[in-house]
């Protein structure tokens, strides 16, 4: 068959170019290239397999630059891989569009994708056509996911009892490094999104909370201000370190003379003109500093800096100031202090001004640098969390965990069905699919039984990883599912004794699962849809 | 000896005759195997890196072809008419090039045996003119009185078209989606009145349509957090006005001779921007879009009047919102009050929602809304890409559908229709066009023998029995992807607008005959080799 990549001669017997770069190209066709997909996705998959669950290990990775993570969070391990494969960075995106999702379940997600691949190559060497394959994983994944939704229990929202919400959120911290005080974690992930969600909507708005990080202390010393924490100091060394009923001004105008914008050039010929400006711009800071004075405002937070001079003159009008905040943090003191943001110092008034009832500068240890905290806001509902832990691997890695327990405790606001985790509801869906399998007259009945045996792969990691022999554990499981009819039976990673996952209070939210599910079928059908790659060759390079 | 005479220039390659209309026909048909297999349901992807290392996963031929840089002379006609398929119809681009390769294969024959290229170029216009009027005659015009009947003749369309895409799964719910969004539009059906916005995350189903107009978040100053993110029945005014602090005039500078006259500088720059500003709040607008940058002064001045701002918004998502909501795209802000009103826009609800990771703005129930907006969402970027691609496609025969309400049904139904007429007509004429206008009429089968050759069937077998329901006169008969058999495709509502057929046979013949008609290829050198001429005739000397 003469195809593209394979040289056409024309009657003298020369070859005729077709395509530019031909000879260079690389191309791979067919079931070829389905095998060389899956034997990359399930590369990606097998390097995260070991960091799925409770008892999950982490991955350290060293970028070009030496900067050094650690993490067990999919989603970063992939994004930190420079994974060079077409196929390898299709993987890559399915787990960061589960991150932006969900925000949680990253690795679950690969993993997922990386074991129906894997059950696709078998069905490809018993010459089952790929988009048959294709056809029966989304049959079977509209199976597990009608499945989901019957075994999801409605869990009770209310802003009284937190535990339920927390419950959750110990689930997801539970396969973090920081686990060490889950509980405590957990209860700040919690309270900081119940701060600012809106109920009403049932939405949360992350950029109101913000998660900072410092090293020094321990894990414990973790704690959510309900305000703002700005990696900033007061701006002279002899201004008070606390401020009590603080009223702010914010400004986003420089502490010095006004310049115009437009290029100019000041002629000064003699020395009455330049004592004049002398003056000019003396007259200009006193200004200022009344300006503020007569607004009533005890303390000032500037966008960018002032000079020594008029660093001086607050000092003496006994005005506290910070200076160079950035534009966010500007925006989230602006918000938590009901202030306004002011450009011009003509405009500042009163109403302008923020309240915060404690603002005091933190400082840690031994070190000398300092942190400033706005506490006591008037419309507190941005808040920070505040990390800290003995390295910066360690505050990184608990900034990541911190994320995805907000972005479950979301969720749950916004969509308050479960399901139990610890790999119940994925034996529960594949115990429903291999039935259902039962049932299809067609080709795709393989594929659907396929994709069964797919999901247990997730409680078969889990088993592994915790140390039991994964196949018994699994049977094991499986076989009291079915006798009691109880999907809420999973993996006993922890080892406590009991595998009910309702006991043992493992709990995932529903969107979450579903989107698992949902994705990986989808990435799946696009990858076994593909039999041609074509390359550009290294000469080109 | 007679003197050498060089008529080209040094290192032209030339090639004519017979031999050269043969090297033509083969490279056409080298690239023909190269979209073969992506036609039909169970049509294959393409996985195609580009030198850049992006990739691109398509079934669309107009796309693959575009991405494969053929430089062949000859086949580069197949892109073109790829190219124009996309644009005139939208869809059916692999089947014109198949169409054109198997025509040129089946006259490659009668090349051979030396019958001059004229008399097969005649034939083909002959059939062609017979292909394209059986086509008008046998198409069915569906009544479009019915408004429901035609929603349901126009889903049916985009259905067949979305069978054989990566959606193919959802095709209910896209084509739905695709019709609703065709009959928002004007009576032009302009197809940049149809926006598509591609999130990553979330499953395909969460794709939605907006009816109105939907973009991005811009890139926000601080204070764009304070301001407000729901207006009901907003004014909008749609700027292309710079509201920044800035210089007014690039090359302007200012001598100044006194320090007096700096404050009244700087001053007339403030009040430049404060004028545009006032002058806006005074007219009662409350959502501000522009296609220039609004600063952080302009954006706290808003912020604290309660008024909405995004800067820097794309030019079709403005000129969309125009069209949406009504209004002019304002370029001064002088006059506004004196025009009663009519320059700005309204909508039921403007809002700012967050859709996986990124935020939105929607203008939904907009007075005119004569545009619409998809929300795609999918695991990956090359998955929305080929979605949109998809999309597009089906928009495309929507809108012609729309336009012109006779239909034809697919599936190799069309084709083997005409197969057998051309055939029994070239049965009567006597003379060589006999034959060719068979062998035109064989290629026909091209269509329907790749369906079953794609989904795994025996195609030899498919084909007879097609054969013979057609010489039975069930026209409408063609291959039945799913139940590997043949069925009547009109019943089984496989649907395609009889224009596309009708542009892909007219385009495919007049490549043919275009491709046929060359018996000559001159190739001048690429201009960087003179130079190197250059240089070995100074090293001569």
């Amino acid at each position: 068959m003469p195809s593209v990549g394979t040289l056409a001669f024309d009657e003298f017997g020369r070859p005729v170019l077709i395509l530019k770069g031909q000879e260079s190209k690389k191309r791979l066709f067919g079931i070829e290239a389905h095998k060389s997909h899956i034997l990359a996705g399930k590369a990606v998959a097998d390097t995260l397999k070991t960091s799925l669950g409770p008892r999950g290990m982490d991955k350290c990775m060293v970028s070009p630059d030496g900067d050094i993570t650690i993490t067990n969070d999919g989603a970063t391990i992939l994004s930190m891989m420079h994974v060079e494969n077409e196929i390898g960075k299709l993987l890559v995106q399915l787990s960061k569009s589960q991150d932006d999702e969900i925000g949680d379940g990253t690795t679950g997600v690969v993993v997922l994708a990386g074991a129906l691949l894997e059950h696709a190559e078998a069905l490809l060497d018993k010459g089952i056509h790929p988009i048959r394959i294709a056809d029966g994983y989304e049959l079977a994944a509209k199976v597990a996911l009608e499945h989901l939704d019957k075994i999801a229990e409605t869990y009770p929202l209310d802003l009284k009892k937190l535990d339920p919400l927390i419950n959750t959120a110990m689930t997801t911290l539970g396969s973090k490094i920081i686990n060490r005080c889950q509980r405590q974690m957990a209860e700040i992930a919690v309270n900081a999104i119940m701060n600012v969600a809106d109920m009403e909507r049932r939405d949360v708005n992350f950029e109101l909370i913000k998660v900072q990080g410092k090293v020094g202390g321990r894990l414990e010393d973790t704690l959510l201000v309900k305000g703002v924490v700005v990696d900033k100091t007061f701006s002279h060394p002899q201004m008070p370190k606390e401020v009590r009923d603080a009223k702010i001004a914010i400004l986003t105008c420089p502490f010095e003379p006004p310049k115009p914008k437009t290029k100019h050039k000041l002629d000064i010929t003699n020395v009455e003109d330049y004592k004049k400006l002398r003056e000019y711009e003396k007259e200009k800071f006193t200004e200022m500093i009344k300006a503020i004075k007569d607004s009533g405002a005890n303390l000032v937070i500037c966008q960018w800096g002032f000079d020594d001079e008029a660093n001086h003159l607050l000092l003496s009008h006994e005005l506290p100031a910070v200076r160079w905040v950035g534009g966010p943090e500007i925006e989230l003191i602006a918000i938590a202090t009901g202030g306004r943001i002011v450009p011009r110092f003509q405009e500042l008034t009163a109403e302008k001004l923020g309240f915060a009832g404690h603002i005091r500068e933190l400082d840690f240890g031994t070190t000398s640098e300092h942190m400033l905290c706005i506490e006591q806001c008037k419309k507190s509902n941005t808040c920070t969390i505040f990390v800290r832990g003995g390295n910066k691997m360690v505050v990184e890695e608990a900034k990541r965990a911190l994320h995805d327990a907000l972005c479950v405790v979301r969720n749950l606001v916004r969509d308050n069905r479960i399901v139990y985790g610890g790999g119940a509801c994925e034996i529960s869906c594949a115990i429903e699919v291999a039935k259902e399998a039962n049932k299809i007259p067609t080709i795709e009945q393989y594929a659907i039984r396929a994709f069964a045996d797919a999901l247990e792969s997730v409680p078969l990691a889990l088993a592994e990883n915790s140390g039991y022999s994964p196949i018994k554990t699994l049977s094991d499981v499986k076989a009291q599912q079915i006798a009691q009819n109880n999907p809420r039976l999973g993996i006993d990673c922890l080892n406590t004794g009991t595998n009910d996952m309702k006991a043992q209070t493992v709990i995932e939210t529903l969107i979450g699962k579903r989107q698992q599910i949902s994705l990986a079928t989808q990435l799946v059908r696009m990858i076994l849809k593909i039999d041609d790659i074509r390359l550009p060759g290294e000469a080109e390079e | 000896m007679q003197p050498m005479i060089i008529i080209l220039k040094d290192g032209t390659d030339s090639s004519q005759g017979k031999s050269q209309v043969l090297s033509n026909i083969s490279a056409c048909q080298a690239v023909t195997e190269a979209i073969r297999t992506t036609l039909g349901p169970r049509g294959m992807d393409k996985l195609i890196v580009d030198g850049r290392g992006k990739a691109t996963i398509s079934n669309d031929g107009a796309t693959i072809l575009k991405l494969l840089e053929i430089i062949h002379p000859a086949a580069r006609t197949l892109v073109d008419i790829a190219k124009s398929q996309d644009a005139e119809v939208g869809d059916g681009t692999t089947s014109v090039v198949l169409l054109t390769g198997e025509i040129l294969k089946n006259a490659r024959t009668f090349i051979e045996d030396g019958m001059h290229p004229t008399i097969i170029i005649r034939a083909i216009r002959k059939a062609t003119a017979l292909a394209t009027k059986k086509v008008k005659e046998i198409a069915v015009h569906i009544k479009m009185d019915n408004i429901k009947e035609q929603r349901a003749l126009l889903e049916k369309c985009a259905r067949t078209t979305l069978s054989s895409k990566l959606i193919a799964r959802q095709r209910d719910f896209f084509s739905k989606m695709v019709v609703d969004s065709v009959l928002m539009l004007d009576e032009l059906l302009p197809l940049n009145m149809i926006g598509m916005k591609k999130v990553t995350g979330g499953s395909l189903e969460e794709s939605r349509l907006v009816a109105g107009v939907a973009f991005k978040k811009t890139f926000s100053y601080a204070g764009f957090e304070m301001q407000q993110k729901k207006y009901l029945k907003p004014k909008i005014a749609l700027l292309n006005i710079e509201l920044e602090l800035k210089a007014e005039r690039d090359n302007a500078e200012i001598r100044l001779d006194n320090v007096a006259e700096y404050q009244k500088i700087v001053d007339a720059e403030w009040s430049i921007l404060y004028n545009k500003l006032e002058k806006l709040h005074a007219s009662g607008v409350n959502v501000v879009l522009s296609k220039l940058p609004i600063g952080d002064v302009a954006t706290q001045y808003f912020a604290d009047r309660d008024m909405f701002c995004a800067g820097r918004v794309q030019e079709d998502d403005l000129r969309r919102t125009q069209k949406a909501c009504g209004g002019a795209i304002i370029t001064t802000i002088e006059n506004l009050d004196d025009k009663v009103q009519q320059v700005f826009g309204t909508c039921e609800l403007f809002e700012e929602t967050q859709i996986g990771s990124e935020r939105y703005n929607f203008f939904t129930g907009c007075p005119k809304a004569k545009t619409a907006t998809m929300i795609l969402r999918g695991g990956a970027d090359q998955f929305i890409d080929e979605v949109e691609r998809s999309l597009h496609d089906a928009i495309m025969i929507v809108r012609r559908a729309v336009k012109n309400d006779s239909i034809v049904a697919g599936g190799g139904a069309i084709e083997m229709a005409l197969s057998r007429t051309l055939r029994d007509f070239s049965r009567t004429i006597p003379g060589k066009e006999q034959l060719i206008i068979a062998a035109y009429a064989k290629a026909f089968e091209v269509i329907p023998r790749q369906l079953c050759e794609n989904a795994g069937f025996d195609a030899t077998n498919i084909l007879n029995k097609l054969r013979q329901k057609h010489a039975e006169n069930n026209i409408w008969f063609g291959v039945d992807i799913m139940n590997e058999d043949v069925t009547d495709n009109f019943i089984a509502a496989v649907w395609e607008p009889a224009v596309v057929k009708i542009n892909a046979i007219t385009a495919a013949s007049e490549a043919a005959c275009l491709i046929l008609s060359v018996d000559e290829t001159i190739k001048v050198p690429k201009s960087s080799a003179e130079p190197s001429n250059a240089a070995k005739a100074m090293n001569m000397v």
